[in-house]
């Protein structure tokens, strides 16, 4: 077993304001306080808080270039990769700001998963996807153990059935939504606590859709996941909490029901009723 | 009902065609302007060069005694001594040494002419004396002269005696200068050009290097071989002459240009395969190591070759450190003196006997048939590795 340096209990409740904490008696895996992020001169986040619930899907919706990917990719330090970033306030996971200097980011993202946008498959073979991060994290040295890994990581990626027979089959092989999920299988082997998910359906048909919501309504019962979205229909389906972006900023964050049944601001509304784009 | 809509073309659009069609034609015509440059330069190599590949051989009878280890052309009867290259006669007192039980015998043997018989013979030249001549032409009624291989032209190096000339030191010396080159440009490009592309920051420094570099490229290659000669002879102490020398100097010239493709290669890696790898928890270095580089392996690897060959056909910085040399025999290491091909060319080209003509050319073959080889594998390298994204 690996050792966790990120430990700390999570078993705490906290009540915090409604666009921070849509809902009580609920752990809260992730804390984000007055998160700011800058592109160089541009501001892309203007202080944004918000708590994750643990085991929930947390969808975050909003038009194009509102920050919601921003933000996702700030929960496991992704923007860090590009150029001229500049980020100020806390994120804070198992007690600790992810921030803080003594933080590494290697560490930090093997324990916060990430599906991209475009299936992102390694271009090795479909065993070597998923057995990839297991063997240059040191988790898995056998040989039969990785064998038994791959297997678990693609049955809950629900992928097993239709590749066990071609393992050593290009990852780019398969079809966009079997990429997809093999990209999930890909971040879920080295077990992580959190996955973040970048508009994981966009690139897909719709039948590719269905499965992996499915897969995201199943994996919500080990892990705490985060999904950015521009499909409305697709937050309300698999998503317990939704938060709307606009303008680098939160404007409404609430569970999936009441955000798409009675928003509170007129600025969602507009949004989810398609008056505003 | 249409309104008067005709579909037929009007003057107008034929205009335009007309246009595309004298636009096409100027087209063509610089094809075939270039084309035929090109077949032009091909066939004169090859009509100048092919009389290369063979030689003139004469059927005698050499006779090993006493006196013929000494005055060595006695050993072939004395009308035809003189049709024989001196190449041949020198090696007789060796023979000798080297098999004893020649001494006193006489055998049957094809020798190869001198330039001059194979000039004649080949009908580039008439200047044979007629006594000579007639020798020749008698001997050749009695079938004792023909055409045979030069294997000399590739097995031996370079001579005084035309007859006698060939690439062999010049292939050794190529060698040993292309082994210095990758040695020394293959890592530091590479690696530089990494560092540049993954790591460096993108300021005022960084671009500052690019530019340079990219530069580099384009600078005159006779003052890489003075920097050369300045640097790696005059300050390093490198021998003179040596392959060491013309390689270091050489991989100054190939460095810019595997940098400039290793950079293109990987700049060609989506973005989405690093981001992938960094987030199941890979490092910086893992990312790059495990999947950027083996899918911009067959880019750097093109990138490298085209350099190496170009680095194999320059001759102008070599000029400076002294590697255009007469080298009888191939070096046998690498700080010995040594020539390469193309300088193997040059010193031919300017040689005042007739036979060297077609050795330049026979040389020029060579040489580029081992660049276009080099060219060929690069293009179907990438064709055959490349990925498209």
């Amino acid at each position: 077993m690996r050792t966790r340096d990120l430990t700390g209990d999570s078993t705490q409740v906290v009540r915090v304001p409604t666009t921070e904490r849509p809902r009580v008696n609920q752990k809260t895996k992730m804390k984000v306080r007055d998160l700011e992020v800058w592109y160089g001169e541009k501001q892309a986040l203007h202080g944004v808080s918000m708590d994750v619930a643990e085991n929930e899907v947390t969808a975050l919706i909003g038009p194009s270039g509102c920050g919601k990917s921003t933000f996702l990719r700030c929960l496991n330090r992704m923007n860090d990769l590009i150029p001229d970033v500049r980020i100020k306030g806390e994120v804070e996971f198992e007690n600790q700001n992810i921030y803080a200097p003594e933080v590494d980011v290697v560490e930090l993202r093997s324990h916060i998963g990430m599906v991209f946008q475009k299936p992102n498959p390694f271009p090795k073979s479909i065993y070597d996807n998923i057995a990839y991060a297991p063997k240059i994290l040191g988790q898995v040295r056998k040989r039969t153990d990785m064998e038994d890994l791959v297997e678990h990581s693609l049955k809950r990626a629900g992928l097993w059935e239709e590749v066990k027979d071609r393992l050593q089959m290009p990852g780019l092989s398969l079809s966009g939504g079997q990429q997809q999920r093999l990209c999930i299988a890909r971040a879920i082997a080295v077990s992580p606590s959190v996955l973040l998910m970048d508009e994981p359906c966009s690139a897909l048909d719709p039948v590719a859709t269905a499965t992996v919501e499915q897969l995201i309504d199943e994996l919500k019962e080990n892990y705490t996941i985060v999904i950015v979205t521009h499909n409305l229909q697709q937050a309300a389906r698999v998503a317990g909490y939704t938060a709307f972006f606009h303008l680098g900023n939160i404007v409404e964050y609430s569970d999936t029901d009441s955000l798409f049944t009675h928003p509170r601001e007129k600025k969602t509304e507009d949004y989810i009723t398609g008056r505003y784009g | 009902m249409s309104q008067g809509i005709t579909l037929s073309p009007s003057r107008q659009l034929k205009k335009r065609y007309r246009a595309e069609k004298r636009f096409k034609a100027y087209c063509i015509g610089a094809l075939v302007l270039a084309m035929a440059f090109l077949v032009l330069f091909f066939t004169d190599m090859i009509r100048q060069g092919y009389s290369a590949f063979v030689q003139t051989e004469i059927e005698v009878e050499v006779t090993y005694n006493e006196d013929t280890v000494k005055f060595t052309n006695e050993s072939v009867r004395e009308e035809v001594s003189p049709l024989i290259s001196r190449a041949f006669y020198r090696t007789i007192p060796r023979r000798v040494d080297a098999n004893p039980e020649l001494m006193g015998t006489t055998e049957t043997r094809w020798l190869t002419a001198t330039a001059h018989v194979d000039q004649y013979r080949k009908g580039y030249s008439d200047r044979l004396d007629p006594e000579l001549k007639a020798t020749l032409d008698r001997l050749d009624s009695e079938g004792r002269v023909s055409y045979g291989f030069n294997s000399g032209l590739f097995f031996s190096g370079d001579s005084k005696i035309p007859s006698n000339a060939g690439l062999w030191s010049a292939f050794v010396g190529s060698f040993y200068v292309m082994i210095v080159v990758l040695l020394v440009s293959f890592p530091i490009g590479v690696a530089t050009a990494i560092y540049l592309e993954e790591f460096a920051p993108d300021n005022r420094f960084t671009q500052g290097i690019e530019i340079n570099i990219n530069n580099l490229a384009a600078v005159p290659s006779i003052l890489f071989g003075l920097l050369g000669l300045a640097i790696f002879i005059n300050f390093f102490g490198v021998p003179r002459s040596s392959a060491l020398a013309g390689g270091l100097t050489l991989s100054l010239m190939t460095l810019p240009v595997i940098i400039i493709s290793t950079r293109a290669a990987l700049k060609a890696v989506p973005q989405n395969i690093r981001q992938g790898a960094q987030a199941v928890g890979a490092s910086r270095w893992q990312a790059i190591r495990d999947h950027v580089l083996p899918l911009s392996l067959p880019g750097i690897l093109t990138g490298t070759i085209i350099g190496i060959a170009q680095a194999m056909g320059e001759t102008a910085p070599l000029l400076l450190i002294g590697m255009i040399a007469y080298i009888p025999d191939a070096p046998t290491s690498m700080t010995e003196a040594a020539t390469v091909l193309p300088a193997q060319i040059f010193t031919w080209s300017g040689m005042p006997e007739g036979a060297y003509v077609s050795l330049t050319a026979a040389g020029i073959l060579v040489l580029l048939s081992l660049l276009i080889t080099l060219n060929a594998t690069a293009v179907i390298l990438r064709n055959r590795f490349e990925r498209r994204w």
